[in-house]
């Protein structure tokens, strides 16, 4: 296993539509074991894989406080949404900016598992967030999306800037 | 996604213990920092206690074995490394796998996570081949036959003067020098006895036990942070080896008399005779060096005394000498430091040959220098913490033979032996540091 580069926001790799995983061969399963190190490494309860430059529909999560939940969802789709609820979220390619977004409370997500078999699951609380979240990046799409554009304007100069100076 | 982390925890991520052994180690190899000098800070700030403790013993650790640590590296690499950082990381890798209970899997990923978070990710090969292979070849690597430098981890001139100095005991002091020192403590007696004290530390879960030869000396079983010790921050304990607790009671501290603590800072031994003395006791602690002075100070507001600080240099007493004599005077003098290396193991790295010279040089002058400004009946207390005869013997005999006022005065203790008008203590002698004493009075 090794750990990967996360890219960080504003780069445009970030940006891309991710293309659905055809069959969970070796190759996806590696991507899967880098995804959750580099993950549980950064530290973060989320990891999508366009963040780490892949171009697979791939995400890995654990909202455990102990690495005792990991989940990997492989096309994940989602099939019900009900309610709705405002949380802070982080992400690891916009590190240090956390924010409110207000996003459905509880989610019913399809997706295959890391042995390739269909698996639905109900998420609620944190979990259903952080599940919507990585799914967003595989459209391309970030939390700062879902901020007024003053805000994130001023993300976006304050991450050039220290870029810029990384 | 990230969470958020609890008010009160800063963005900036903890620097890990192997990073500040790291930073440490490189500024000791390349830049021949001491490590008094670079740690000042490094190991308290960002590091819970734990952690600080595992960085000491890697630092320390590391430099008491470099010698043994970078014959084993150049064996395994024909080229080592000429970049100071990547040698630091790779002796540091390599003391953990010879010298520590860490286990040999966590000791090469850990250095290799390392060399990348230090910006070598390109060495990450090279640290990872080198460790894995000390790892497989262990066995064969440790019983490699070594020239007494490497074998003993000392640079071979100060062999060479240990061997002069000490035909019979040279090998047994090296030795020692690479055995983890005891933390001794020295109980404030005046306020609580060593018994109720070593109650108090069990109380705690900290075993420990009284030493032979000092009567407020505590040895603990094993090291603690002192924040953990009853009682520290008042004053009530200071870590203090227990050879150099010795002084206090050798200098027969009168109960109300005018004592100079010559030489004084951090302010060990000035606390202890502060302890022992009665109120009456008018002490003067002189140091040369304005941060020194700033440590004697602040061990002092500790243990809660007052006296004297005077900034000078104790061989030009007219710097700052008021013109009334001592009764007593402690000359603990600036030395090799040949008796503490296993405390200060970076000794064996800083020191050069020519130091010494320079060094008697100075331990004479600063004698001649006092012995003035002691009042007839007086006495006198010379105090190294070197194992070298020339620094120690040598000058007050030659001392002795240029003042008819002077004579030794016996020291009749169950510790150390006695050499020339003084006694010694070799390093690892009853568990203490290696130090010398003689006692001279004013006729």
């Amino acid at each position: 296993m090794s750990r990967l580069d996360i890219l960080h926001f504003p780069d445009s790799r970030l940006r891309r539509r991710c293309k659905p995983v055809g069959t969970v061969d070796d190759k996806v399963k590696r991507l899967i074991d880098d995804m959750f190190e580099t993950m549980y490494e950064a530290p973060g309860i989320g990891l999508s894989a366009p963040q780490v430059n892949a171009d697979a529909r791939v995400v890995t999560i654990d909202v455990s406080k102990d690495r005792s939940a990991p989940l990997c969802l492989i096309n994940p789709e989602i099939l019900a949404t009900d309610g709705e609820a405002e949380t802070e979220e982080g992400c690891l390619s916009v590190p240090g900016v956390f924010e409110l977004v207000k996003r459905p409370e509880r989610v019913r997500v399809r997706a295959l598992d890391r042995d390739g078999r269909s698996r639905e699951i109900e998420a609620e609380g944190l979990l259903a967030v952080c599940i919507q979240h990585e799914m967003d990046h595989l459209d391309g799409q970030l939390f700062v999306d879902y901020l007024s554009r003053l805000k994130r304007e001023r993300i976006r100069k304050k991450a050039e800037k220290a870029q810029r100076h990384a | 996604m990230s969470r958020k982390r609890p008010p009160g925890v800063a963005w900036r991520p903890r620097r890990s213990a192997r990073n500040v052994a790291h930073a440490l180690l490189t500024g000791v190899l390349r830049d021949g920092r001491s490590l008094g000098a670079s740690a000042r800070g490094r190991f308290d700030a960002r590091l819970d206690p734990r952690e600080r403790a595992f960085a000491q013993e890697l630092v320390f650790g590391t430099l008491r074995h470099l010698p043994r640590l970078e014959a084993w590296l150049a064996h395994i690499t024909p080229r080592p490394p000429e970049d100071a950082g990547l040698r630091a990381l790779a002796l540091l890798g390599l003391y953990q796998l010879a010298f520590t209970r860490v286990p040999s899997h966590a000791a090469v990923n850990t250095s290799v996570e390392l060399a990348r978070s230090i910006g070598k990710s390109w060495a990450a090969g090279f640290v990872n081949a080198t460790l894995r292979r000390f790892a497989t070849e262990r066995d064969a690597i440790e019983r490699m036959e070594l020239a007494a430098p490497a074998r003993l981890s000392h640079p071979s001139w100060l062999l060479a003067e240990f061997e002069h100095a000490w035909p019979d005991a040279w090998e047994s002091i090296a030795r020692a020098n690479l055995e983890r020192p005891p933390m001794t403590l020295r109980v404030g007696t005046d306020r609580i006895a060593r018994q109720d004290y070593i109650g108090a530390l069990s109380k705690r879960g900290i075993a420990a036990r009284a030493t032979r030869h000092s009567a407020s000396g505590v040895i603990l079983e094993a090291p603690c942070p002192v924040e953990r010790l009853p009682g520290f921050d008042d004053g009530l304990v200071s870590v203090q080896d227990e050879a150099a607790q010795l002084a206090a009671t050798l200098l027969d501290t009168p109960q109300d008399g005018r004592v100079l603590d010559a030489c004084a800072a951090p302010g060990g031994k000035t606390g202890h005779m502060l302890e022992l003395g009665a109120d009456g006791l008018e002490l003067v602690a002189l140091d040369n060096a304005p941060r020194r002075i700033e440590d004697l100070r602040k061990t002092l507001s500790r243990l809660g005394f007052t006296a004297r600080v005077a900034l000078g240099d104790a061989g030009k007493p007219r710097g700052w000498w008021d013109g009334r004599p001592f009764d007593c005077i402690l000359l603990d003098a600036p030395c090799s430091g040949t008796g503490v290396i296993r405390r200060r193991p970076d000794i064996k790295l800083l020191r050069r040959p020519g130091d010494i010279d320079v060094m008697v040089e100075r331990q004479g002058a600063m004698l001649r220098a006092l012995w003035p400004l002691l009042v007839r009946g007086g006495r006198l207390l010379y105090a190294t913490c070197s194992v070298l005869p020339r620094e120690n013997e040598r000058v007050v005999e030659s001392f002795l033979a240029t003042r008819a006022d002077a004579a030794p005065v016996r020291i009749d203790a169950a510790w150390g032996r006695p050499t020339g008008p003084g006694r010694q203590i070799l390093p690892g002698d009853d568990a203490m540091d290696g130090f010398f004493y003689a006692a001279l009075a004013k006729r």
